[in-house]
């Protein structure tokens, strides 16, 4: 436990969102420490937007659902705020004008723009606008080892999500 | 009320008298007259020029005072604003949360100066590449939620921990050597259950298994205080496995005289207690009688079955202890009846006190809460193929047989009621010998057998190992079987020839059989080259057969390993086999697993009774002879 002993602590935040057919859309946040240990997770119920919904919006609907809904909704809720969220979804970058955290997007190094700044295995793309966020990694990004796979807390939150689902789903039968 | 400035000129008369008490006349006249008609001093108002206006409720209008008149500066508005009042309407999303408790971080101990290594991951298996050189992603365990987990609280608490590989990858928590891929699912298997069995075979790692998820559940805050039962011989083994795979972990050994055991027992603070099986019973009731009650988060019992009697003190003794998980250790979880399972699942609590599952259940039972790993099925090793030769005695071996047993049973029935199981077993001997080979004529059916089957394995360039217990039996076998070139490897072998013996076995292509003890044999040698094993007679305990052939079926073992069991039909062979292939199935059809023995599933003295049918005479009838049944 050398490593644990140390007093920074790096709390990551991962979003996730996700369309379930017939369910509509559900969004998950896992707060973790820079290990990978979960300290907090929140996720929201289905959201369905209706016809007319899908009509007005359009091609923003996602992108509104995603951000001001749910990724909104999960950070205002969360107890444990992250110093970081990270999303592997470029949708979700634009909750970044929504809320007052650091967003950042998940790319495999072959993707990556120039620009972007490397955390465990991948790279790091942040937000347009708000280039102060980068700030964050040069200050604790090294508490992350650069074996680190940080997809792999996507799929703990995409199974739990799917796990939530269910159990919704048998209450309500 | 309307304000009149106070210096109208319009309005000079400074004295206000009530209307009603006046006559009509000019202001002027009215001064003089109310003066006359009123000496007592009037209210006067100099300077006030306003007129007298009486209202009709009767208040004075006189309450008139001077406004005051200031000048302020005031910023000049520059633009029109207009507030926006209006909000973009966000509906109310209903969300779930669930918080993870913090955990308990014990302090290492510091490495020692000298020892600089200490305390780094090694990993013992280099990282994998694909053809192309690149890297391979390392296989992930995840933890399952258990079946009995249905709130959706505990489910995501389990789907929601990180892959134990990447939890104990030196970053949060140091392993001194990385698991293997089979320990790591039995950690995870431990970590999520509290009613669990582990059941491995000797040596895959109980101990560092069951090690490792106490320090991720200690970790995760899911317990706090652990209490470890063990055979007393094998407390000095635990406290060196916790030192090596959790030195974080501070461990406490329940030792020393009462008063001191008394306060370790009721010791608060968080960590692993350690005690033997005696001292929990001894312990535990002198504290019950106190009124006192040691609370454990995880009891765990190793060598767990020293409760296969549930009616034993030592078992409701673990069954009453205050806990909220129970785990069990035992290679063995049925040595003779299925019974003794049941005991070990009432100490699980996953059965009512009392509760007698049928085989069906105790199956179900098994699926669910027992995991039991063989050796073979987890190092990936090729497979071990059994072939039962079954040989029938012939001409004078036969004789031989039957002459031996008919005058050895009559015999031991004369004995009576002072037959002691040497009387037995000294005949079971005598006949195992005449099934090898007819000693006055050294007709053998076996050898006939074994001849017929070397010259096919010769012949392929293969080569075979042969296990006798009787050192007479190798000798008597090597002068009959000189066209293989056979070795001999016994405990009447010196010491310093017996190397170079192994060596000519692996390295003459001419040498393909090795005539072994199982006594000298069957442990610690790396015949992985040889592809057949001959059990030329058998051995009392299945574990010590399974032994000797894991001598060429272990790791780097590259092919099938035949191995061909000799059994004489009609003989005390066949009795022997069916007792221990008896207890082999209750094992297999409960937990299900195969090609797994253990030390304890020998013949007892009741077994080797009844392989033979003894009866005393009593006057004129005959009644059994031999010792009860062995009590569970």
């Amino acid at each position: 436990m050398a490593a644990g002993s140390t007093k920074k602590q790096l709390h990551l935040g991962f979003l996730a969102a996700i369309e379930v057919k017939d369910r509509g859309y559900v969004g998950g946040l896992l707060v973790t420490n820079h290990f990978g240990r979960p300290l907090e997770f929140q996720c929201t119920a289905p959201v369905r937007p209706n016809h007319t919904q899908e009509v007005l919006f359009g091609p923003t609907l996602v992108p509104y659902l995603y951000n001001e809904l749910i990724g909104k909704t999960l950070i205002e809720k969360t107890g444990v705020k992250p110093n970081l969220v990270l999303t592997e979804d470029e949708r979700i970058l634009g909750l970044r004008e929504h809320v007052d955290l650091p967003i950042g997007l998940l790319l495999v190094e072959a993707s990556a723009c120039p620009d972007s700044l490397r955390l465990g295995q991948q790279k790091v793309r942040f937000h347009d606008r708000h280039p102060t966020d980068r700030d964050v990694l040069y200050e604790l990004g090294n508490l992350v080892s650069n074996e680190t796979d940080l997809y792999e807390p996507f799929e703990r939150v995409k199974q739990a999500l799917q796990e939530a689902l269910q159990q919704n789903k048998q209450r309500a039968a | 009320m309307t304000e009149q400035p106070a210096n109208s000129p319009d309005h000079a008369s400074p004295t206000f008298f009530p209307a009603s008490t006046l006559p009509a006349s000019t202001p002027s006249d009215l001064s003089s007259q109310l003066a006359a008609a009123f000496p007592t001093p009037a209210v006067s108002l100099p300077g006030l020029d306003m007129p007298v206006d009486i209202f009709l409720s009767g208040i004075n209008g006189a309450l008139v005072r001077q406004p005051r008149m200031d000048i302020i500066s005031s910023d000049l508005v520059t633009g029109v604003q207009i507030e926006n009042r209006w909000k973009p309407h966000r509906p109310k999303l209903p969300t779930f949360k669930l918080t993870f408790p913090e955990g308990i971080e014990f302090v290492p101990p510091k490495p020692e100066v000298d020892a600089p290594e200490k305390g780094k991951l090694r990993s013992l298996k280099p990282p994998v590449t694909n053809d192309e050189g690149v890297e391979q992603k390392k296989k992930q365990t995840r933890l399952k939620p258990p079946s009995d987990a249905l709130s959706i609280q505990d489910r995501l608490f389990y789907l929601l921990q990180p892959p134990i590989e990447n939890w104990l990858a030196g970053q949060e928590l140091v392993m001194p050597f990385e698991p293997f891929d089979y320990q790591y699912e039995g950690i995870a298997w431990l970590f999520s259950r509290k009613s669990a069995l582990l059941a491995d075979e000797m040596g895959l790692g109980k101990t560092m298994q069951t090690i490792t998820a106490m320090r991720l559940l200690l970790r995760s805050g899911q317990i706090s205080k652990v209490l470890l039962i063990c055979p007393k011989p094998l407390i000095p083994n635990w406290q060196r496995e916790f030192a090596t795979w959790a030195e974080e972990l501070p461990v406490t050994t329940v030792t020393g005289d009462t008063a001191r055991r008394r306060m370790i027992w009721e010791m608060s603070k968080p960590g692993i207690y350690l005690a033997n099986y005696e001292l929990l019973v001894r312990d535990f009731e002198e504290l019950e009688q106190d009124g006192i009650t040691p609370k454990f988060d995880l009891l765990v019992l190793d060598e767990a079955q020293r409760i296969k009697n549930r009616d034993s003190r030592t078992a409701a003794t673990a069954r009453g202890v205050n806990r909220k998980r129970s785990w069990a250790l035992t290679g063995t979880p049925i040595e003779n009846r299925a019974e003794e399972l049941a005991s070990l699942f009432e100490f699980m609590e996953v059965i009512p006190p009392k509760g007698t599952p049928d085989l069906r259940q105790l199956s179900r039972l098994s699926d669910e809460y027992i995991l039991r790993r063989c050796k073979d099925l987890v190092l990936d090793m090729p497979p071990r193929l059994d072939r039962p030769a079954w040989l029938e005695l012939e001409g004078a071996q036969q004789h031989a047989y039957k002459v031996a047993e008919k005058e050895g049973v009559i015999q031991l029935n004369d004995l009576g009621d002072s037959i002691t199981v040497q009387h037995v077993f000294e005949l079971v001997l005598r006949l195992k010998q005449i099934a090898n080979f007819d000693p006055v004529t050294n007709e053998s059916a076996k050898l006939d057998r074994l001849r017929a089957d070397m010259e096919e394995i010769s012949a392929s360039g293969g080569k075979a190992i042969l296990f006798s217990q009787w050192t007479k039996t190798l000798d008597w076998l090597a002068e009959r079987t000189q066209d293989f070139n056979p070795l001999i490897y016994h405990g009447g072998v010196p010491t310093k020839h017996r190397e170079p013996i192994l060596a000519k076995f692996k390295e003459d292509p001419n040498a393909h059989l090795l005539l072994m003890s199982y006594g000298t044999g069957a442990v610690g040698l790396n015949l992985q080259f040889a592809g057949y094993v001959f059990l030329y007679d058998r051995w009392w305990n299945p574990a010590v057969e399974d032994q000797a052939i894991n001598r060429a079926h272990r790791i780097g073992q590259k092919n099938p390993v035949v191995v061909t069991k000799f059994i004489c039909k009609d003989t005390i062979e066949e009795k022997i086999d069916r007792v221990l292939q008896e207890k082999r199935d209750l094992f297999i059809s409960i937990l299900g697993a195969e090609g797994n023995t253990e030390a304890s599933m020998g013949l007892n003295a009741s077994e080797i009774f009844g392989l033979f049918d003894l009866k005393a005479r009593d006057g004129d009838s005959t009644r059994e002879i031999g010792p009860e049944p062995a009590a569970a």
